[in-house]
């Protein structure tokens, strides 16, 4: 579950991020919908602790994050959020094995013994068994974007958050690639929170936020 | 996964440069490694060698001169020393054993060493550890036994192909130049062959000390030896012209009209290049030493030992000084490459740290990674620079063991050694803190730019 209650944060020079009130409940599956420079992708990061607010309060599950400290944060972020990037950002020095075995690597939420079966498993989920030891640099864009999805899921995640994950990909990609991130966060009640400008892609989801004027001028 | 695995793939995933950097690591360890190691090993050597006689006597000159020349067979002896002061030497309480030297002749370059049979058997022992040391050892045949028999060391053998029961003629002095006299009417005869011992003795011939009176009396005959003189100092020449009156002590006895009839009165007027002494303990080296330079005006005493590391300190010390100095500073150098080398990779991957963070890595765990890294390539360096410096050690002690016939043990890693490897290490760990801390200031959210 996330919660934002009246969050400010100063973006520049007479700019400001205000949310007064967001809930997603858990398991919900939410489009953040809105222009470019609306503010989605700050309400992500401050909902992810990438960011900290100037006020207010964000819960994730109960936890007040602006309290929280910096390894508190690190924490939080390894075991209960998954990162979905639109150009995927997979490192490159791995395989498509080793980077979703990272995402375990990072967090406590699971033996070392088991990240490499789990990892395998995830990978044939998304339909790379044959690509295990395949680097970023060797495989599609929709390749590269499971294989971000199969590291989002690694750590039984609460939350996923999705920054315009089908924005790289050609639409009939695109279109697979949604389906199987809806799919996955329904199997594994995992809450969804996605940023989009692409209102057909935000009707794919069961509920919107509309993000436009989240970002907004204010009197310095 | 380990930090340790992730930096490994990182610094793999750009080899060119990680090679590069770990290569002038490299270099400056070789360098560092092969000047410990050389002068280590030599001066080991140098100092077993010089631990084996605890006294050398011989003419008046340069005391360094007389310990290189009679006990590592390096450059020309001093001159010589009267017999009937190497018989005083033998009485003297504190000597254990004594032994004469006579030099001057030398056969393919190998340096024949006049001495008793009584020298090649005694019981050699390292007189600090008291372990034996077998320089004497016999390989092939036995010990001389009678003048103009020979016993030749091990890389002689090899060289100059001689086997047991065959003849060779000694040269005047210790280098062919050419126009020098070889004494034909009175060969050697190979009667032993001596085991390897990475010493000066595997590069020399002994013979019985007579041998030496014997082939130069033969050649000169009693009568052309009646101006020589007999007065050691007066006697002196350098051994390339080779004086067959200093260093052949038997013309001296001619000279004297008396023959080898009157063998005490010839004994008398024999000369010697010099005499080794053991004494009863090596702890009366230094009063013996000043005695035998108070009672004996015509004789010179020095301990070898002592000599060497004044040698050593005065010459090769100052030269290791300056080539470590060199090795380090071509360290500091590699340390700065590794610097630059790591800083611009956290530059061009600060985006896969920012990723890394969002995983959940937590500052000290990026820090940790980079640190790695740098420890990863110091240590690449250093194993590379180890392998590189043994090899050129290897080639260094190879010519080394030609020309003086001290092998040098290359695959024993020094305390010097481990003291600046570890000075490395933890210099090219210094090197990888400013990109660490630039690792650690990592700005998540602006690095994700697209999020």
């Amino acid at each position: 579950m996330v919660i934002l209650e009246k969050v400010r944060r100063k973006l520049g020079p007479g700019v400001e991020f205000i949310c007064d009130e967001f809930h997603a409940p858990e398991g919900a599956q939410v489009a953040l919908w809105g222009p470019s420079g609306c503010g989605k992708s700050t309400m992500l990061n401050l909902i992810s602790g990438l960011l900290r607010p100037n006020s207010g309060v964000i819960r994730v599950d109960g936890l007040e994050t602006q309290r929280m400290s910096n390894g508190q944060l690190d924490r939080l972020r390894g075991e209960r959020f998954g990162f979905i990037f639109q150009t995927f950002n997979l490192l490159a020095p791995f395989t498509a094995l080793q980077n979703v075995m990272l995402g375990m690597r990072f967090s406590d939420t699971r033996p070392s013994k088991e990240w490499r079966a789990h990892a395998i498993h995830l990978l044939e989920r998304v339909g790379l068994a044959h690509r295990l030891n395949s680097k970023p640099g060797t495989m599609s864009v929709g390749e590269r974007q499971r294989v971000a999805i199969a590291r989002a899921l690694a750590n039984r995640q609460r939350i996923v958050v999705a920054d315009e994950p089908t924005g790289s990909l050609d639409p009939k990609t695109a279109a697979s690639v949604m389906d199987l991130l809806l799919e996955l966060c329904r199997e594994n009640k995992v809450t969804l929170l996605l940023v989009t400008h692409d209102q057909s892609i935000a009707n794919q989801l069961p509920e919107r936020f509309d993000c436009t004027g989240l970002a907004r001028e204010t009197a310095q | 996964m380990t930090l340790w695995h992730i930096a490994w793939n990182y610094l793999w995933n750009r080899k060119l440069t990680t090679f590069l950097t770990i290569v002038s690591v490299a270099l400056g360890v070789a360098l560092i490694t092969s000047v410990l190691l050389l002068h280590y090993e030599t001066e080991k050597r140098f100092v077993e060698e010089g631990q084996s006689f605890d006294v050398a006597v011989g003419a008046k000159g340069s005391t360094q001169q007389l310990v290189l020349s009679t006990v590592y067979f390096i450059g020309q002896p001093t001159g010589t020393i009267q017999y009937s002061d190497f018989e005083r030497l033998q009485k003297e309480e504190e000597v254990l054993a004594a032994f004469p030297i006579n030099m001057g002749d030398s056969y393919q370059g190998f340096r024949i060493v006049g001495t008793t049979r009584e020298m090649l058997e005694f019981n050699w022992v390292n007189r600090v550890t008291e372990e034996r040391r077998g320089t004497f050892d016999i390989d092939q045949g036995d010990y001389f036994a009678k003048p103009l028999e020979a016993v030749i060391g091990a890389a002689v053998a090899i060289e100059s192909q001689l086997r047991i029961g065959d003849e060779f003629a000694s040269m005047h002095g210790f280098a062919d130049m050419g126009f020098s006299e070889h004494h034909d009417a009175k060969p050697y005869k190979v009667v032993g062959i001596l085991k390897a011992s990475a010493t000066p003795n595997d590069r020399a011939i002994f013979v019985d000390y007579n041998s030496i009176y014997e082939v130069h009396d033969d050649e000169y005959g009693t009568p052309s030896l009646s101006g020589a003189e007999s007065a050691p100092g007066a006697n002196y020449k350098s051994g390339e012209e080779h004086s067959e009156v200093g260093e052949h002590a038997e013309e001296a006895d001619h000279a004297a009209g008396e023959g080898h009839a009157d063998e005490e009165h010839g004994h008398a007027h024999k000369q010697l290049t010099a005499a080794l002494l053991v004494l009863e303990s090596p702890a009366q080296r230094f009063e013996f030493k000043q005695r035998i330079i108070n009672d004996y005006p015509n004789a010179v005493a020095a301990v070898p030992i002592d000599e060497i590391q004044q040698l050593y300190n005065q010459l090769l010390g100052t030269a290791r000084q300056v080539m470590v100095y060199i090795g380090f500073l071509v360290m500091v150098i590699s340390s700065i490459s590794i610097l630059i080398g790591l800083y611009l990779s956290i530059i061009q991957r600060k985006r896969d740290l920012a990723i890394m963070r969002a995983l959940g890595a937590t500052s000290g765990e990026i820090v940790g990674s980079v640190l790695i890294e740098a420890f990863w390539v110091t240590l690449l360096g250093i194993l590379a620079g180890y392998a590189s410096g043994l090899a050129l050690t290897w080639g260094i002690g190879s010519f080394l063991a030609s020309k003086i016939g001290f092998e040098v043990s290359v695959f024993r890693p020094t305390a010097d050694m481990i003291s600046a490897y570890s000075a490395i290490l933890i210099m090219g760990m210094i090197a990888g803190i400013l990109p660490a801390w630039q690792a650690y200031r990592t700005d998540i959210a602006r690095d994700l730019a697209e999020l």
